[in-house]
């Protein structure tokens, strides 16, 4: 035997050594050496943690084995159990300082289930499932799911994307008894394509241009393969996003009512189906539980999986012909964690045995823990009767899947996990729920301050300035490389017009066997939460909920999901900024009525680059799914008509701050326009009135770069110019100029309507902010907007359109 | 006996449009079955009036698209396939269905390679046919459009002379308006001799109603609530009808 000294910390307490799993004498270790053993085993588990786990041994009279550890770790990390958002919060805001007793508990949770209550029957199942599911129609149902998966794209970009959307299609496999993926989303944020060299603060960190071309192509290559339409998104360019990007992946899916409750029963077997297990993917949940550095470049590849979206697709198949065969009681996708959080979710109340031992490797000689918590991807896992086992072999057989029986359930209430023999793994799953509180503290000062409006001398300069912006130009290039068109169901394009390649608010699926319809929308200003978060929380549920009501969504009928990213939860300043985020969402869902059904967060998306950490701000994204009753109703975002008028909803407010424009002519700490949220409510319910009344010909919302922006996008249709007067503009009475044309104010939709329909539309919105803006003209292709007897803009729409639609193209 | 004609739809891991293909083939008449390929035999194309090979990609289409898939059939219904395209059956291969046909030298020679642009390109094209009596496209104008989504459709010939002979001589029954991947010729869709083999890398099963058109005021030729795409399908059933009362 080798000299103790030479030693890991895990050997020098491995006891009856097997070659396949170890027993770790633990009650004996300091808080110090616990650590340590943490740390060597990647666990990421505190000293806290540690002693927890080993009091519950002390208790139990034993030591853990090397699984039973890696399972805790799995089942206690922060991607697995979001202990952040359940920890207890001291935060001191503007208005004092309170507790929050849980984020997701108080903010989110008990909004909706407010929210529910008032709409019995909207939301079917929420938060503990693997995704949230909204009534669609008397027989069907949709979801929708969100994830990030942004330390794997940072190491290792396509990869970490390509698996990033191949997870989110596992959650809705998974999410009831198997529903069926219809639609995906992404959002992404990057350094600025840009970027030069020295800008670049560390080692072996990829360029962003690099990044972004790996994320788009394995986002592309696993939404195209598998026959699911990437039909919405976004994509933000910061600098606080060159070490860390962000890399969300979402999708959506539809499900027969009866089939969304799950349960498992005793004498039930658990199979696995589709790809093989290996090394690929070991702590990944840990490992995005903790900060990213130059390092993590050299020895964390192992934790990024390499995706096989055929091997995939052959299970998708497989699953959605069991359940529709009624053939599945319980189903569940591996993700992070892989069978030890699959196997613990299913077995968590019931009990029951895996036997490692039929697990199909893709190597041979993988040890227990490996086998266990490894994430290879493509991998589900079912509760089945073992009546249906011999239709299940056939239907693998037919749609060329492997299936393995690993186990069954017992309904003993312990997790027992066999392997050559031996138990490897007896675990009393509700004893290991109640991860230790975290205890954190939090801090928000204002950071806006009153700004003198700036002289607009040549507003024609700076709105083609704006065109050239990359929070604006095209996302063409990119939406190109998606399939979004694939299962013949994309109503509203994420490009559409006459032309084929204006933006759209939101995209609209038909869903096969109804006659509604889903929208599907996404938000994101993190521009705003710089400043002010609480502002930027309330305009992103605002923005998604506006996006989908404009496409012609049900504001009755709308259910959100809250993703939230940030840098550093022990650095107090931008925790605080997190839990003004939480409230700012929870205040205007909650008067929208519109739900949080599923929600993620990641936390440590921060680098130790040369000069210090660099933090992303906390960057949130609110996605949306809406009903949209009849085909009729859905609305585009492109002018149609040449004998249209345009009217504005909404109130323009003075302040510039997050707008584009503010950025780009250093007014970054201006005051952020709150959102109004009854008034904005009124309108969005006046909206969908005129829209039923079949009112409204198109609509757009006023976004990033606000109403001037909003009416050139409009018009890049290219079917008429536009006649704008700004007189009658709803607004602050000291709104500049910048301000009626560049200001960004949330809940503003700019409409067109036939002559005939404009008093009817105006009398709809008697009380509400409302005004006719102008008219479509065949006389001329400009953007012609005057104020009173100024003529603010007289832009050639082509031009415009040009500087749009290439600046992202030189880049992409 | 079941009188409208059966459409057998080949289904290989990979493969992802079937559904709204195996949809656009019912909504103009055929009895459609979709048949993971893991279960085709060659008794399969009994009483079977078209072979329809969808969209998707075929076991990845790492290797080169199609190919595997190709292997695959021929290794399965090589020769039924030969008989039943010989005996007055029709073939008809979408997007990667059309990639599996040249692969199965059912088609004029060609490669689909990939596009010029070197990336997936999902947009809306304008087509022309050149083979005005081809039983796929007898009820189309001619010009229509209809969207593409591929990254590999760029078809090549060994020169460019014998494309330019198969636009002229009508074995490309399909040609883009535009050049939008590099394809010799424009080509979009080829024909065999018979003209009852086609494939066409443009989707028409995306194309069933007018409403899923990118601009919503587009109205088209044709009266009533049915795009492009529809009467692809339509055309074919039509002369399938009209072969079977002939015979």
């Amino acid at each position: 035997m080798s000299d103790p000294a030479t030693l890991n910390p895990l050997e020098r307490i491995a006891e009856a050594p097997a070659d396949h799993y170890r027993v770790l004498k633990i009650s004996d270790l300091e808080g110090d050496a616990l650590v340590e053993l943490s740390q060597f085993m990647k666990l990421s588990l505190s000293r806290e943690d540690m002693l927890a786990i080993q009091a519950i041994y002390r208790e139990w009279e034993r030591e853990p084995t090397d699984v039973e550890l890696e399972v805790i770790a799995q089942t206690w990390s922060e991607h697995c159990k979001h202990r952040i958002f359940g920890a207890t919060i001291e935060h001191e805001g503007e208005g004092g300082t309170e507790t929050v007793d849980s984020l997701f508990k108080t903010y989110i949770r008990d909004v909706s289930q407010r929210i529910f209550d008032r709409k019995p029957g909207f939301v079917l199942s929420a938060f503990h499932d693997n995704a949230g599911f909204i009534q669609l129609d008397d027989e069907l149902a949709v979801c929708l799911k969100a994830e990030t998966h942004n330390h794997p794209s940072a190491i290792e970009p396509y990869a970490g994307a390509n698996t990033g959307l191949g997870g989110v299609i596992r959650d809705i496999l998974g999410a009831g008894k198997g529903a069926k993926p219809i639609g995906s989303l992404d959002v992404f944020c990057f350094g600025a394509p840009d970027t030069t060299a020295d800008q670049i603060k560390a080692d072996d960190v990829i360029h962003p241009l690099g990044v972004m071309r790996g994320v788009v192509r394995g986002v592309r290559d696993y939404g195209n393969r598998m026959g699911i339409p990437t039909i919405s998104g976004a994509i933000q360019f910061d600098d606080s996003y060159i070490y860390n990007p962000l890399v969300f992946c979402g999708t959506a899916g539809v499900i027969p009512i009866k089939d969304i409750e799950k349960k498992i029963e005793p004498g039930m077997k658990v199979v696995a189906v589709g790809g093989r297990t290996g090394r690929d993917g070991l702590h990944g949940a840990t490992f995005s539980s903790a900060a990213l550095d130059t390092e993590s470049h050299e020895s964390d590849q192992q934790a990024v999986q390499i995706g096989n979206p055929i091997e995939e697709k052959k299970a998708a198949d497989f699953v959605l012909a069991a359940r529709a065969k009624g053939l599945i009681e319980f189903i569940t996708d591996c993700g992070a964690g892989g069978f030890s959080s699959a196997a613990g979710e299913m077995l968590e109340e019931c009990g029951g045995t895996i036997d490692l031992d039929q697990v199909k490797l893709k190597e041979p000689g993988l040890v227990s823990w490996e086998i266990f918590i490894s994430e290879s991807q493509e991998r589900m896992v079912l509760a089945v009767k073992e009546s249906s086992l011999p239709e299940l072999r056939k239907l693998a057989d037919l749609y060329e899947t492997e299936l393995t029986e690993l186990g069954e359930a017992d309904g003993s209430g312990i997790l027992k996990v066999t392997h050559h023999g031996r138990t490897v793994c007896e675990l009393d799953c509700t004893k290991l729920h109640d991860a230790p509180t975290r205890h954190l503290k939090a801090r928000w000062t204002k950071k806006t301050a009153p700004v003198e409006p700036p002289v607009l001398t040549n507003p024609g300069q700076a709105l083609r300035d704006l065109f050239t912006d990359f929070a604006i130009v095209s996302r063409e290039p990119v939406i190109r490389e998606y399939d979004h068109e694939v299962q013949g169901n994309t109503v509203l394009k994420p490009l559409a017009g006459a032309s084929g390649d204006a933006p759209q608010d939101a995209s609209v699926l038909r869903i096969e066997g109804s006659r509604r319809l889903m929208a599907m929308s996404v938000a994101l200003l993190p521009e705003w939460g710089k400043t002010d978060p609480y502002a930027m929380g309330a305009a992103c549920v605002d923005e998604c909920v506006r996006q989908l009501v404009a496409a012609g969504a049900d504001p009755e009928r709308i259910a959100i999901l809250d993703n939230f990213c940030m840098g550093n939860p022990d650095a107090e300043e931008e925790l605080g900024a997190l839990v003004e985020t939480v409230k700012g969402i929870a205040a205007t869902a909650e008067i929208y009525g519109t739900p949080f059904v599923s929600g993620k967060d990641s936390f440590y998306n921060y680098f130790q680059t040369k000069e210090g950490p660099v933090s992303i701000p906390v960057t949130l994204l609110v996605s949306g799914m809406g009903i949209v009753e009849e085909e009729g109703h859905v609305t585009g975002a492109s002018l149609r008509r040449t004998d249209s008028l345009l009217a504005i909803i909404g109130h323009t407010s003075a302040d510039l701050g997050g707008s584009v424009f503010a950025r780009r002519h250093g007014l970054e700490n201006a005051p952020v326009p709150a959102t109004r949220t009854e008034e904005a409510l009124s309108c969005y319910r006046q909206y969908h009135e005129a829209l039923k009344k079949g009112y409204i010909r198109s609509t757009h919302d006023v976004g990033e770069g606000g109403l001037a922006t909003a009416l050139a996008e409009m018009a890049f249709s290219g079917k008429a110019g536009l006649e704008i007067d700004l007189c009658s503009l709803p607004m602050d009475d000291d709104a500049s100029k910048a301000a009626m044309l560049f200001g960004e104010s949330p809940s503003r939709l700019v409409i067109e309507v036939a002559p005939e329909h404009l008093a009817k539309v105006a009398d709809l919105f008697d009380g509400l902010p409302f005004a006719a803006l102008g008219r479509a003209t065949s006389s001329h292709a400009n953007l012609r907007v005057e104020w009173g007897k100024e003529i603010l803009l007289d832009e050639a729409l082509s031009d415009l359109k040009t500087l749009w639609k290439t600046g992202l193209a030189r880049y992409y | 006996m079941e009188d409208r004609p059966c459409a057998l739809l080949l289904k290989f891991p990979g493969t992802n449009c079937d559904a709204e293909t195996a949809r656009a083939l019912e909504a103009v008449g055929f009895v459609t079955e979709v048949l993971p390929v893991s279960a085709l035999k060659p008794e399969k194309l009994v009483g079977v009036s078209l072979v329809v090979l969808s969209g998707g990609f075929s076991y990845g289409d790492y290797v080169m698209s199609g190919r595997i898939a190709s292997l695959v059939t021929e290794q399965k219904i090589g020769a039924t396939l030969q008989d039943f395209r010989d005996n007055g059956g029709y073939l008809l291969g979408i997007c990667n269905g059309f990639q599996i046909l040249t692969q199965l030298d059912l088609l004029p020679s060609g490669s689909l390679v990939e596009n010029a642009s070197g990336r997936f390109q999902c947009q809306w094209v304008k087509l022309r046919k050149l083979a005005p009596d081809s039983p796929f496209l007898a009820q189309l104008p001619e010009e229509f459009e209809l969207p593409i989504a591929h990254a590999e459709g760029r078809l090549v010939t060994k020169t460019p002379e014998e494309a330019e002979a198969y636009v002229k001589g009508g074995a490309a029954a399909l040609v883009y308006a535009d050049d939008v991947n590099g394809s010799f010729g424009r080509i979009a869709g080829l024909q065999d001799e018979s003209g009852r083999v086609f494939g066409l890398m443009p989707h028409p099963e995306r194309f069933l109603r007018k409403r899923d058109h990118y601009d919503p005021d587009w109205t088209g030729p044709e009266e009533g609530e049915w795009g492009s795409g529809y009467w692809l399908f339509r055309s074919l059933y039509q002369a399938i009808v009209e072969a079977d009362s002939d015979s």
